[in-house]
C-alpha cells in the first residue's frame, strides 16, 4: 500500500528561471540551458559551487527521423555537470514519462536522504527544424512493425483514438474542448515569455481550424518549441534561509501503466482511466490531502484531451463529465469562484515545454511571485504531466503542514 | 486510388512505397500468415490467453516462458474507437489521404484490440459496436498487412464493400512457434 510520504513538506523549491519561448532560438540548446540553470541558481540567493544535485529528464519526443545530439536536442544532466561550475554529489536522469515531475521525485528523495543539499532541477526542449514528427522510414521493425505499416503513427493518432472514445462515449463534442482551448490561450497570451504572448484563440478560431486527425485540430496540440526552465530545490530547513518563499513539495505519485497488452502508443480511454485513478489515489496518499482541498489544480495539455482526463483521474469532477465541467466559467481563472486549471497556459499556452507550465505556475502562485496574474489564494496546488495512466503529479503547498 | 481498389494487385501507385513490416523471429509467423490473408493472433501456451503483439513475458499471466504460438482468428471484431487521418506523417500515405482507421475490439477475446485502416473509406458510417471484419492490403510481394472493412450484419458474410478485401475466416495452418527474446 501507498500512504503519505515520509518526505512530504521537507524539500521545498526555492528559486527559478525560465528562458523565452520561442519556435527556434538562436543560441544552442547547451549554452541555453547553463546559462538559464544559473540564473535559477542566482535567484535562489545561491552560487553553483553551492550546488551539489543536478536532476533532469532528456526525453526528445518527437516520433520523426532526427538525429538527438546532446546538448544540441536535448542536454543530459552529466552534459550540464561538465559545464555548470557546481559541485554534483548526486547526478541522475529521469528516464519515464512525466518528465518534470519525475524529475521532482529523484531530487526530493536526494534531498531528504543526504545525497545532496541543493538540487537544481530542469527542463531543455528543442524544436528541430523540418517537420517534427515526419518519418521517412520505408521499412518497420521492432514495436512499431505492429502499426505504422497501416498508417497508425505518430502521437496525433495516439491521443485521437482515446479522445474519439471519449466524445462518443459521454456524447460531448469539439465545442466543448473550445473552453479548454479558450483558457490556456488566454493566460498564456499574459505570459511574456510565452510563445502566445499576446496571442489568444476564440472559441469561433478554434473550431475554424480544420482537423488533423480526427477530432484533433492543431490547436489541440502543444507548438514545438525551444525552451528551457530550471528550478533550485532544498531542505524545508535550508528553504527558509532563502531570499523567496519556499513552496514544499507535499506529494508525488507516477502512474504505472500496463501496456504490455497492447500495439505500440495504443491507448484505449479505459487504460487511461484505470490506471489515472490509481495514480491520482496515491497522490492524494501520499500528501496527505483530499482534491477538494486543492485551490490550483493545474491540468497537463500537451494535448487538450489530457485536460479532461486529468480533471476525472484527480476527482475534480466525475467521470465523464469534464466536458461539461469546463464549461460556463468554472475554469476561468478570472473569476474568483472559478478553479484556476490553467491559469499558467499550460503547453497549449506557452508551447511544448511538457510539465514545465504546471510546475512555474504552482510554485509562482504558491511563492507570491506571479505578479500581475497573482491570486488572491492559492495554497495547495497540483501539477500534471502527460497522461494520467503514463506521467505523474506533484502537490505543492505554501506552509509545511 | 485507395489501396483497397489495389488490394491484391501489388504495390498501390504512389510517388514512395508504403513502409513495410520487417519481421523478426517473434512476429514473423504473424507476417507469414497475413501474407496468406489469414489474421493471427498469439496464445499463450500457460495460459491460453491471446495477444497481439506476443511481449517476452504474457500481458495475462504474466508467465515469462509463455511460448506463444499464432492460431488464425476470425478476423471479426467491433469498433471500439476511429480517427480520420488527413496529414501523413509517414512515407506513401499522402495517396491515401484522407483514411480511416478503426481501433477494433476482436471477437475472440475481451479487450484484444487490433489498429487498422477501414478500406470502406473516410466516410464511411462508424459508430461504437460497428462490426467489421478483417482485410488485407497487399502492400509488395509477399507483404500483406490486415485492414478491416464494414461487416454489416455480424452474422452474415455480406458486407456491402466491394474493396477486393479477402477474409480470412480460412484456417490455414498456423504457423508454427514463435520465441519470444525481445520486449515491445
Amino acid at each position: 500500500m501507498s500512504g503519505r510520504l515520509t518526505s512530504s513538506n521537507k524539500v521545498a523549491v526555492v528559486g527559478y528561471a525560465h528562458s523565452v519561448v520561442q519556435r527556434h532560438n538562436p543560441r544552442p540548446l547547451g549554452a541555453l540551458t547553463v546559462d538559464i540553470v544559473r540564473e535559477a541558481i542566482a535567484d535562489a540567493g545561491l552560487t553553483p559551487a553551492q550546488v551539489d544535485g543536478i536532476v533532469a529528464a532528456t526525453l526528445f519526443p518527437s516520433a520523426g527521423s532526427h538525429t538527438v545530439e546532446d546538448g544540441v536536442h536535448t542536454v543530459t544532466t552529466n552534459w550540464l555537470a561538465e559545464r555548470l561550475g557546481a559541485s554534483p554529489r548526486y547526478v541522475a536522469g529521469f528516464q519515464g514519462v512525466g518528465q518534470v515531475s519525475g524529475s521532482v521525485a529523484l531530487a526530493v528523495n536526494a534531498i531528504v536522504s543526504g545525497a545532496a543539499d541543493y538540487v537544481v532541477l530542469y527542463r531543455s526542449l528543442h524544436n528541430p527544424r523540418g517537420s517534427y514528427h515526419a518519418s521517412s522510414t520505408d521499412a518497420f521493425g521492432g514495436p512499431a512493425q505492429w502499426t505504422a505499416p497501416t498508417g497508425y503513427f505518430g502521437p496525433l493518432a495516439m491521443i485521437a483514438l482515446p479522445y474519439n472514445e471519449y466524445l462518443q462515449r459521454y456524447g460531448a463534442t469539439r465545442e466543448a474542448m473550445a473552453a479548454v482551448l479558450v483558457e490556456a490561450r488566454k493566460n498564456g497570451a499574459r505570459i511574456p515569455w510565452s510563445y502566445w504572448y499576446g496571442k489568444p484563440l476564440t472559441a469561433e478560431q478554434y473550431l475554424a481550424a480544420p482537423t488533423l486527425t480526427d477530432p484533433i485540430c492543431r490547436y489541440d496540440c502543444d507548438i514545438p518549441v525551444d525552451g528551457v526552465a530550471a528550478f533550485v530545490l532544498t531542505s524545508a530547513d535550508r528553504a527558509v534561509d532563502g531570499p523567496n518563499r519556499p513552496v514544499y513539495v507535499s506529494g508525488y505519485a507516477h502512474a504505472v501503466p500496463k501496456t504490455n497488452n497492447r500495439l505500440p502508443l495504443h491507448w484505449p480511454l479505459d487504460d487511461i482511466m484505470t490506471a489515472g485513478l490509481d495514480t491520482a489515489r496515491r497522490l492524494w496518499e501520499s500528501a496527505g490531502v483530499k482534491p477538494g482541498e486543492v485551490d490550483l489544480p493545474q491540468m497537463y495539455d500537451g494535448f487538450s484531451p489530457f485536460v479532461w482526463f486529468w480533471l476525472e483521474s484527480l476527482g475534480l469532477c466525475p467521470v465523464g463529465e469534464a466536458h461539461r465541467f469546463v464549461q460556463d466559467g468554472r475554469i476561468d481563472s478570472d473569476r474568483p469562484d472559478a478553479l484556476p486549471i490553467l491559469s499558467g497556459g499550460g503547453a497549449l499556452g506557452n508551447g511544448r515545454m511538457h510539465g514545465i507550465p504546471q510546475m512555474l505556475e504552482c510554485y509562482l502562485q504558491l511563492a507570491g511571485r506571479a505578479g500581475d496574474r497573482q491570486r488572491a489564494k492559492a495554497t495547495l496546488a497540483v501539477a500534471c504531466q502527460s497522461s494520467p495512466h503514463y506521467g505523474g503529479a506533484v502537490v505543492y503547498s505554501v506552509d509545511p503542514f | 486510388m485507395t489501396a483497397a481498389g489495389t488490394a491484391g494487385a501489388g504495390t498501390p501507385a504512389a510517388e514512395f512505397p508504403r513502409p513495410v513490416p520487417v519481421p523478426d523471429e517473434r512476429s514473423a509467423p504473424f507476417w507469414a500468415a497475413a501474407a496468406s490473408h489469414v489474421l493471427t493472433a498469439a496464445r499463450c501456451a500457460r495460459c491460453r490467453s491471446l495477444a497481439i503483439p506476443p511481449d517476452q513475458v504474457c500481458p495475462h499471466c504474466d508467465a515469462t516462458d509463455p511460448e506463444f504460438v499464432f492460431e488464425p482468428v476470425s478476423g471479426r471484431g467491433r469498433i471500439r474507437s476511429w480517427t480520420v487521418v488527413r496529414q501523413s506523417f509517414l512515407p506513401g500515405f499522402n495517396a491515401e489521404l484522407p483514411y480511416l482507421l478503426v481501433d477494433v475490439e476482436l471477437d475472440e477475446q475481451q479487450e484484444l484490440r487490433m489498429i487498422g485502416r477501414l478500406l470502406d473509406g473516410p466516410d464511411s458510417p462508424v459508430r461504437l459496436g460497428t462490426p467489421v471484419r478483417v482485410a488485407f492490403e497487399d502492400l509488395a510481394d509477399g507483404v500483406s498487412v490486415p485492414a478491416f472493412v464494414l461487416a454489416g450484419d455480424p452474422d452474415s458474410t455480406g458486407g456491402s464493400d466491394s474493396t477486393g478485401g479477402s477474409d480470412s475466416t480460412g484456417g490455414s495452418d498456423s504457423t508454427g512457434g514463435s520465441d519470444p527474446r525481445e520486449g515491445a
